[in-house]
């Protein structure tokens, strides 16, 4: 048996100047906040983006941009989510709704694999890929399906975020996969603990994110999320990550 | 239609099975096509004809087979098939027909109602066999 779908990954994908996956092994330290956020920074800036949501089991940036789940249209593929402006949106809540997704590792793999194969993303600049928490199918499968996909890493300051996400780190080092930063994420004081983790791991420190209070009311709007603390931190976390 | 996604890439994989054997020597294809993903055969085959005028392999002939869906709980071990699943709505169908792994939202154990199951045949769109002419081999 001859599974079909990985040899057209890399064209559905030829149209897309950098493909970036915000990665973290460790869960709730803002990854889907960090991918959106970039997301609507980025567009400001004149850039044409997607955003996929490979996070099957916890799918949520939909809320954060203020999507309502619905099916896409069909162009001899699947038709991104329009967001806004030069901002489209794919994730397996399109599908599933709020329903759960009880699966597991080799139907996560199936999933992400019929997602990157359908979906027509056209031209874009950036194609940011909201990760799940871990070292699991998605980030090895990823790295197999994508090449040329470039890491941005997300831990907050805490000790046992700046653990997990070293294993991390060094898994993707072993794998090669390029990380063009570290960005430390919700801090309320110092960032130092993700500073060291960046100088000890050998990647770029990007900066850091503040602990916004201000998020929560932001949701559902880009708008608005791009009016946010967080964003004006994101945007310069960006200006210092080198994608190549 | 997302047929054609799909279509397109059976296409790219006969071709890169090919590899470097002369496109001339491509004799047929069969392609399974799972029950879960209700792909529409008429435009998945329409899809594959108009592809393959690009290709220079367009002789070929390509076969299409489908293949029942069955599941096995991995609860209690029951195991069912498609047919056997109630009351699934049209937008559950066609939420399944554009990603099948989302079926795990919508479809439980018959048994158990557990929906930790796996969907043992049947998925989606696979290539079963390549036939090419050099002493009758398969790719």
């Amino acid at each position: 048996m001859i599974d079909p779908r990985g040899s057209v990954v890399a064209r559905r994908l030829s149209g897309i100047a950098r493909v970036v996956g915000f990665c973290s092994a460790k869960g709730g330290v803002g990854k889907t906040t960090c991918t959106a956020v970039a997301g609507v920074v980025l567009v400001r800036q004149g850039a044409r983006v997607g955003i996929l949501d490979l996070d099957l089991q916890g799918a949520s940036t939909h809320i954060l941009l203020g999507v309502e789940p619905r099916m896409p249209e069909e162009d001899r593929g699947i038709v991104p989510l329009t967001v806004e402006a030069r901002l489209t949106l794919m994730s397996a809540a399109v599908f599933a709704g709020n329903r759960g997704l009880a699966l597991r590792g080799p139907e996560v793999s199936d999933a992400l694999l019929e997602m990157l194969a359908i979906t027509q993303w056209g031209t874009l600049d950036y194609l940011l890929i909201d990760m799940p928490p871990g070292i699991g199918e998605e980030v090895l499968d990823l790295a197999r399906l994508i090449p040329r996909i470039q890491a941005v890493v997300v831990s907050t300051p805490a000790a046992i975020s700046v653990a997990v996400v070293e294993r991390l780190l060094g898994v993707l080092k072993e794998m090669r996969v390029s990380v063009p930063g570290l960005i430390a994420n919700a801090v309320r004081g110092s960032a130092e603990t993700v500073r060291e983790l960046a100088m000890r791991a050998g990647v770029p420190y990007a900066g850091e994110i503040p602990y916004d209070d201000g998020l929560e009311a932001a949701t559902g709007s880009p708008e608005s999320l791009a009016g946010t603390e967080v964003a004006r931190a994101m945007e310069e976390s960006l200006g210092r990550i080198r994608f190549t | 239609m997302h047929e054609w996604a799909l279509a397109d890439s059976v296409i790219e994989a006969t071709s890169a099975a090919l590899g470097e054997r002369p496109p001339a020597s491509l004799r047929s294809v069969i392609v399974v096509i799972g029950e879960l993903q209700a792909i529409d055969r008429e435009i998945f085959d329409f899809a594959l004809k108009t592809l393959l005028e690009e290709r220079p392999f367009a002789h070929a002939v390509y076969t299409l087979e489908t293949e029942p869906a069955t599941f096995l709980c991995t609860s209690c071990g029951a195991e069912w098939g498609l047919r056997d699943t109630r009351g699934l709505t049209d937008e559950a169908r066609e939420a399944i027909h554009f990603l099948p792994e989302v079926g795990h939202a919508f479809i439980r154990c018959p048994a158990c109602g557990s929906p930790d199951y796996r969907v043992k045949n049947g998925r989606g769109v696979h290539i079963k066999s390549i036939s090419v002419d050099e002493g009758g081999a398969g790719v």
